[in-house]
């Protein structure tokens, strides 16, 4: 009886995931599984024939010059994930209560998040524009005689794309931690104030530690995130100019489907998942110590 | 009791009634302050969606004048005329994208709910080391899914069709985690006693728990909805004919036609935009509670 009970369970348990669960393996797993393969292959796009490579890929990588350009970009992208999570921190706690029209402000500082990367990308690149754009047209106003070339100059483009990344995460930072500051009990920071602690002691003290543990998985979260973003990127700069905004993501797209290097690439794709790897066991650890509850 | 121990504490606070109605008022003017500082970083958040539509109607020679003219001098339809007009126009772009976005989210939201039902209140083997690959999968970038899925789509047929983005579309892990959660959270008794009742798995799903679940499949679906209107990347991958363009792909198109007229340019990332801001205004709580709730779950 009770077996055949739970062998009816198990067949409904299959019948429910069932659909999903083929979708998953046909648009997932088995892309995944079959990426691997390639790593080990000299695979291109409409080559007559594909050979065993072995480890030639990884190699071929290890010594590629642009791949260590890519990986520098990536960690200057990355930058903007902390820089974004502080400025949303000080919105979040400025939002939590003591300001009129709350609700709005919210949803304006949340706007960026939601709308379409590349007509954001196409807008910044105006904006960016050296000669006569808008943001050079203010820093001119204040008394820059020499501003910045920004997305047209090696050493500003990724300071540009940075720029950017942090505006378009600010608001979903900012509604994570807002989402963490109303789990603090009221009686908490009261507490501090009638011990006589200032606002920024109050801020300091008690609700920074209080909110480490969303600290700790925004930061880990929005560098995943970053790590794999490459559209508003590829629709800005494609990688340009030099190679000074290729990313590592970039990088990958930009062999797979530009050169149809497929082999080669499959093996950058599988560096890009070793660092998502080691950014999610972090977070795993971190869930577990670091962080206090 | 309580109103009885608030009245009590009240006479022990330090201050007389006027040094009170003092620091009320310079709590009011420093909510007022910070009031003001905020709505001033606010409005620079949004400046450049105010500068795109505002330039979408000036005139070519008024784009980079300096101070910004935030109201054109003159409005000038003819960059949103053209921008829906001519032989691929936001007219096709809008199609295309409707009907990925629309046909991909209804597959998501019902095999997500499906699956999270499987997954959160059915006992089947195997049930944790299938969660547990579901898991993994999440941390496979996408750029690792590119190749094998463009020489799959190839090989059978569906590569710059539609059904590239619409099939692979159906299918999201987050929407299973996120309503595994929430079924998590719906308490037990109510399935019990329909079990009593002798109702099934198949009858609890559809009479009960899909609508106690609707806000939790509304959010899913407004998310969802916002990722296939915006997503870039996949549809740059396998889509080349211009006609299957969706949004983001005839923005960039466009772009790339008319690299020189910044106010078409303008109203083109405008029409891009627009869509989304209205599905915001009305779907703001789902979307503001989803992420919110997605990330502090974790």
């Amino acid at each position: 009886m009770h077996k055949s009970w739970m062998k009816r369970q198990s067949r409904l348990g299959y019948l429910f995931i069932g659909p999903n669960m083929i979708g998953v393996l046909l648009f997932f797993i088995i892309p995944a599984v079959y990426s691997f393969y390639l790593m080990f292959t000299d695979y291109k796009f409409m080559s007559p024939e594909t050979h065993f490579v072995g480890l030639d890929n990884i190699r071929r990588m290890l010594n590629d010059d642009l791949f260590g350009v890519a990986m520098r970009n990536t960690f200057v992208f990355l930058l903007a994930v902390p820089v974004s999570m502080g400025l949303a921190f000080i919105v979040a706690v400025a939002l939590n209560k003591s300001v009129y029209w709350q609700k709005t402000l919210r949803a304006l500082y949340f706007m960026p998040y939601i709308t379409s990367g590349v007509a954001i990308a196409f807008v910044w690149m105006l904006l960016f524009q050296p000669t006569s754009g808008p943001i050079n047209g203010f820093l001119r106003g204040i008394g820059i005689t020499n501003p910045p070339g920004w997305l047209s100059t090696t050493e500003w483009s990724m300071v540009a794309i940075d720029i950017i990344w942090i505006w378009f995460m600010l608001g979903y930072n900012m509604i994570i931690y807002l989402a963490a500051l109303q789990e603090i009990p009221e009686e908490l920071i009261e507490a501090a104030r009638i011990d006589g602690a200032r606002p920024w002691q109050t801020i300091r003290q008690v609700i920074w530690p209080l909110v480490s543990p969303t600290t700790f998985l925004l930061l880990i979260t929005g560098l995943i995130m970053t790590i794999k973003n490459f559209g508003i990127i590829q629709a800005i700069t494609q990688g340009g100019p030099g190679n000074s905004t290729t990313v590592l993501s970039l990088f990958i797209y930009q062999n797979a489907f530009r050169y149809y290097e497929m082999g080669y690439a499959a093996a950058i794709s599988w560096a890009l998942f070793a660092i998502i790897m080691i950014f999610t066991v972090l977070q795993w650890l971190g869930q577990k110590r670091w962080v206090h509850y | 009791m309580e109103k009885i121990n608030a009245a009590n504490a009240k006479p022990t606070f330090p201050h007389s009634p006027k040094v009170k109605v003092r620091m009320e008022y310079l709590t009011q003017i420093r909510k007022i302050i910070l009031t003001l500082l905020m709505a001033g970083f606010a409005l620079l958040m949004i400046m450049p969606f105010i500068w795109m539509i505002s330039t979408s109607f000036k005139s070519p020679a008024d784009v980079f004048t300096y101070p910004i003219q935030w109201i054109p001098s003159s409005l000038n339809w003819e960059h949103h005329i053209k921008v829906w007009s001519g032989a691929n126009t936001f007219a096709t772009y809008y199609l295309n994208s409707l009907k990925i976005s629309l046909i991909s989210t209804i597959g998501a939201v019902f095999l997500s709910a499906f699956a999270a039902y499987g997954f959160a209140r059915i006992q089947f083997k195997g049930r944790e080391t299938l969660f547990l690959i579901y898991l993994s999968m999440m941390m496979v970038p996408p750029q690792v899914l590119f190749v094998p899925k463009f020489l799959m789509f190839e090989w059978v047929g569906i590569y710059n069709t539609h059904w590239a983005l619409i099939l692979p579309g159906m299918f999201t892990i987050f929407g299973v985690f996120m309503l595994r959660q929430f079924f998590l959270s719906v308490p037990s008794e109510i399935s019990e006693a329909a079990f009593i009742d002798g109702a099934g798995h198949l009858r609890i799903f559809f009479r009960l728990i899909l609508p106690l679940a609707k806000p939790a499949l509304a959010t899913l679906a407004i998310i969802d909805f916002s990722w296939h209107w915006n997503d870039y990347e996949n549809a740059l991958v396998f889509l080349i004919d211009k006609d299957l363009y969706t949004v983001p792909l005839g923005l960039q198109n466009f772009i790339l036609e008319n690299n020189v007229d910044y106010n078409g340019m303008m109203a083109a990332a405008t029409a891009g935009i627009i869509p989304m801001i209205i599905i915001f205004l009305v779907g703001q709580h789902y979307i503001i509670q989803g992420v919110a709730g997605s990330a502090v779950k974790g």
